[in-house]
Order: structure tokens, then C-alpha cells, then sequence
């Protein structure tokens, strides 16, 4: 408990520094502000049981980082050869991701990830619209959902 | 040189945007167009920002440029999913390709 309010305080403190530019100046106000927001933060995420791991998530941001690039350079090219590029289908994927963080940060990011956008989700069953149904973009929401496990600490 | 490289990266920038907004202008439906938006406009945001980064006169005003990324990006892709859903909620089939 007293460690994750050191962590957060920490993050936020660094936070208003990069917002302040770091200007020594506003240091009264910016304490004020990062007690408020740790408390904010404690309040609407506790402490337990949700961690996120630090290796997991420079894994993740490697990730995200490099499938963003690959998804925008595929649809800026399609964009430029215009509709005859396209193959738009529905498709249907069941995830195994368990319910909470893991699975908004999923529906959340596919859209900016190769060939997939999130359309609907209910239980299990995730619908994806894909914008060229011969991509492989099943094993790309796999690899997400591995990637997302990861932050949180499982492996599955 | 830093000038050279910030250069590059507007440009690079500069030119997602404009596929994202070639996209959003000849794709055929609402779905199809998310896609161009989210994808490339997130990449043109990045690009710019990291092109204005490398020009900041500190530290963290570049950090403070950096930031505006992720805060765009959770914005856009929450949007890009709620758009998508309420498209589909209202029944709007997606644009199929005709069979050649």
C-alpha cells in the first residue's frame, strides 16, 4: 500500500514537471495537484490486485509501437490505391483475455493495430471488422491479446 | 542537422495525415474509413510530435510534446471502437467487394 502511493505520487510528480516544463516556480501548486491526483487514483484504481510489470510493459510498448507503424504504413498504402485495394469483412473471434482492463485496452487498441478495427463485443465473442479479409488478422489480435497478457502479468 | 531530422519527421507526418485523409474521402463505408483514420492519423500525430520534439529547447518540453500522443491515442481509438459499435448497433453492413 504505502509503496504503490510512493510509486504513484512519484509518476505524478514527474508528470507535473514535464507539464510545467520544468519550471521550479509552481512547485506549491503542483504539490497540491499530485496529492490530489494520487488520491484520485487510489480511489478509482486500488492498490490490488491489478499490477502492471514493468518488463510486460516495455514488451507491450515494443508491441504497440511497432504494429501501429505496420498498420498505418498498410492503410495509408491501400488508402493511396483507393477501394480496389479493399476486401472488407465481419469476423468473429473468441478471446481469452479476462474481463476488466485487459479486455477494453484489447477492443481499444486492435483499432490501431494491421487490418482490424473493434465493432462489437459481448462475453467472449469479439467482432472485428478487418479491412482486407486475406490479412492474417486473427493471429495479429493473438499476438495482442499475448502482448496485453503480458502487462498484466499473466502469461498465457 | 537537428533541423534536417525535424524536417523529415514533419514530413513524414504531414504525409500519414494526408493518407488518412485520402482514406477517409474514397473509402466506401463507415468502417472502412475508421480504419484509415485511427491507423494513419495516429502515426501522422506521432511523426509531427516527434519532429517538433526533437526541436524543444528542454527536456521536458519535449516530454511534455511526447505526452500529447498516448492522450490522443486513448481518446481516438475509445472513439474509433464507439463509432464502430454504434454503426453496427444501427445496422449498417459493411461495404463488401463485388464478386469479380
Amino acid at each position: 500500500m504505502i509503496g504503490s502511493i510512493v510509486r504513484r505520487a512519484l509518476l505524478f510528480a514527474g508528470l507535473w514537471w514535464v507539464l510545467a516544463e520544468g519550471r521550479h516556480d509552481g512547485w506549491l501548486l503542483g504539490g497540491v495537484a499530485v496529492m490530489a491526483a494520487t488520491w484520485a487514483s487510489l480511489r478509482l484504481w486500488p492498490a490490488a490486485p491489478m499490477t502492471l510489470r514493468f518488463a510486460g510493459l516495455l514488451g507491450f510498448l515494443h508491441f504497440f509501437i511497432v504494429n501501429s507503424l505496420r498498420g498505418g504504413i498498410q492503410v495509408a498504402g491501400m488508402a493511396l490505391r483507393g477501394r480496389a485495394a479493399l476486401r472488407p469483412a465481419l469476423i468473429e473471434l473468441t478471446i481469452t483475455l479476462p474481463a476488466g482492463g485487459e479486455r477494453v485496452l484489447l477492443v481499444n487498441t486492435l483499432g490501431l493495430m494491421p487490418g482490424s478495427v473493434g465493432v462489437d463485443f459481448h462475453g467472449t465473442t469479439l467482432r472485428l471488422h478487418v479491412i482486407d479479409e486475406r490479412l492474417p488478422v486473427i493471429a495479429e489480435a493473438r499476438a495482442l491479446e499475448t502482448a496485453i497478457a503480458g502487462l498484466f502479468g499473466r502469461s498465457t | 542537422m537537428l533541423e534536417w531530422l525535424s524536417l523529415a519527421l514533419l514530413a513524414v507526418g504531414a504525409f500519414f495525415f494526408l493518407a488518412g485523409t485520402v482514406g477517409l474521402l474514397r473509402f466506401p463505408d463507415v468502417y472502412c474509413r475508421l480504419h484509415a483514420l485511427a491507423k494513419a492519423d495516429n502515426l501522422g500525430l506521432g511523426f509531427i510530435l516527434l519532429g517538433l520534439a526533437v526541436q524543444a529547447d528542454s527536456l521536458a518540453a519535449a516530454l511534455k510534446l511526447l505526452l500529447i500522443w498516448p492522450l490522443v491515442l486513448a481518446a481516438s481509438a475509445g472513439v474509433g471502437f464507439a463509432i464502430a459499435r454504434r454503426a453496427h448497433a444501427l445496422g449498417i453492413a459493411p461495404w463488401r467487394k463485388e464478386a469479380e
